[in-house]
């Protein structure tokens, strides 16, 4: 007769060792899939911030791209041209008068060419620098059209606006710099 | 381990643990992967969007138009336009989605202008596109209004007046005919007499009427009569009450500058015409009642040729 309580264990019955051993494994595999899902988390916020970096980069050259291409043209937009007041059409022609009155009302128009300022200087006859108000136009050489700090791109333009000697009237035009800012993201 | 016995298949804890904690890290990686690629695309779309804006930049004319210039993005693509009228000026948005993986991108970036007007279908696809402007002059310059046409999208304008016709065969657009159209079912025809294609203008030197898509569209100028044949009726009408708070703001712009003419001996005498203007343009509802600017147009237009400084 065998007595029950001295029966050997089964063989699905694992030993205290095999105990310890599946144990040992468990814990090893949870190490292995940690190491697993940080190195994937990692991973994915180094493509993040390259990604983001990357965003950011292009986003300036986008700017830049926009204030280099629109300097060369927004002396033509209807806003600054000179159009046929001065005489026949001109190219690249700025009328100060409509500048002037642009300076002041540039609220209006605060986001309308996504740059961050908008300046026409006047460069040549050469004078002492002065910033145009409504009470020293157009003895002054500065037109500040919307101000703001940024990267600078430039171009050469022709300002002109109207005079009075005696009882004649007669046009003036000046060499001047139309300088456009962007702003770095 | 698998082990084969005679009650079957059998598997231990760590392996039934392991497959499935890898079968979730794996869908874990496949999503990431999914949204980083999902995010890539977008950046695509709205770098493209954003650029195309910008490359229209230079189309902003001197006194050279109706010159055509092309461009093409890799892959075939959709350009999105879009308008909205609110805001001072509005705004011009311009969305792209390009065919990847068997699908189209989802464009929920877009790039948005306030000084771009562009006139194209809602959706214009293909892989070249052509585009070319004119300046809108009301009676001065508002803007130039940019027109955007696929390569895959063949114009044929039957029976155009003589100025029309100069100007298209000057401009080279390999896309537009004026003589020699294929008889081609994919053919776009335009007709200036008769009323069976499919956009048919009625044009008496420079107004007129576009019939596309069973919409009327009413313009006032050349400039106007290319938007309304190469857009759509909704973008068009939104265009036009755009192109009418820009015509405004010139007008209170030109009201001021009056101010400073005048302290130089240069008295033009357009203000009651501007006012006129400033309040027709800030009112308008629809291109049906841009005849009635016209006429105000039309006079302060000979206020200005007659005047000894013109304002414009």
């Amino acid at each position: 007769m065998v007595n029950k309580k001295t029966r050997p264990k089964s063989r699905n019955t694992p030993s205290l060792t095999e105990n310890k051993g599946g144990q040992l494994k468990i814990q090893q595999m949870a190490f292995v899939l940690l190491a697993i899902t940080l190195f994937f988390v990692l991973a994915g916020l180094f493509a993040l911030v390259f990604l983001i970096s990357g965003l950011k980069g292009g986003a300036t050259a986008l700017e830049e791209k926009n204030a280099l291409l629109l300097v060369t043209k927004l002396a033509n937009s209807p806003e600054f041209s000179c159009g046929g007041s001065y005489g026949s059409d001109r190219v690249n022609c700025i009328d100060a008068d409509k500048v002037m009155v642009l300076s002041k009302n540039i609220e209006r128009y605060s986001k309308f060419w996504g740059v961050n300022s908008i300046e026409v200087r006047k460069i040549y006859p050469e004078e002492e620098s002065l910033l145009c108000t409504l009470g020293n136009y157009p003895n002054c050489n500065s037109i500040i059209i919307k101000s703001g700090t940024g990267y600078v791109h430039e171009n050469f333009v022709t300002l002109c606006r109207k005079e009075q000697d005696g009882g004649d009237t007669y046009n003036n035009c000046d060499i001047a710099k139309l300088l456009v800012s962007y702003e770095q993201k | 381990m698998k082990k084969f016995n005679s009650r079957g298949f059998e598997m231990s804890f760590t392996w039934i643990f392991a497959i499935i904690v890898g079968i979730f890290v794996l869908i874990l990686a496949f999503i990431l992967i999914s949204k980083i690629i999902g995010v890539g695309n977008i950046h695509i779309d709205a770098k493209v969007a954003k650029e195309i804006g910008i490359l229209l930049n230079p189309l902003e004319t001197g006194f050279e138009e109706g010159k055509t210039s092309s461009f093409s993005i890799p892959g075939n693509s959709r350009i999105i336009s879009k308008c909205y009228p609110d805001s001072r000026f509005g705004r011009q948005v311009v969305a792209v989605s390009q065919f990847n993986f068997n699908k189209w991108s989802d464009t929920d970036v877009d790039a948005g202008f306030s000084n771009k007007y562009i006139f194209a279908n809602k959706t214009t696809e293909g892989r070249k596109f052509y585009v070319f402007a004119k300046p809108f002059d009301f009676p001065f310059k508002v803007t130039d209004l940019i027109y955007i046409t696929s390569a895959s999208d063949e114009y044929c304008f039957i029976g155009s007046p003589e100025n029309i016709e100069d100007e298209l065969s000057g401009m080279n657009q390999a896309n537009f005919f004026t003589t020699d159209c294929r008889e081609d079912e994919g053919i776009i025809k335009v007709c200036f007499a008769g009323s069976s294609c499919d956009i048919n203008v009625k044009y008496d030197d420079g107004s007129g009427s576009v019939l596309k898509d069973g919409e009327t569209m009413y313009f006032e100028t050349d400039a106007l009569m290319y938007a309304a044949i190469f857009s759509e009726f909704e973008l068009y009408e939104c265009q036009i009450k755009r192109l009418m708070q820009r015509l405004d703001s010139l007008s209170q712009l030109y009201m001021d500058k009056i101010v400073f003419s005048a302290s130089k001996g240069c008295d033009s005498n357009l203000n009651p015409e501007l006012i006129q203007l400033s309040s027709f343009a800030s009112s308008l509802s629809s291109s049906n009642n841009l005849g009635q600017i016209k006429a105000i147009v039309d006079k302060a237009e000979q206020v200005n040729n007659r005047a000894g400084c013109s304002l414009w």
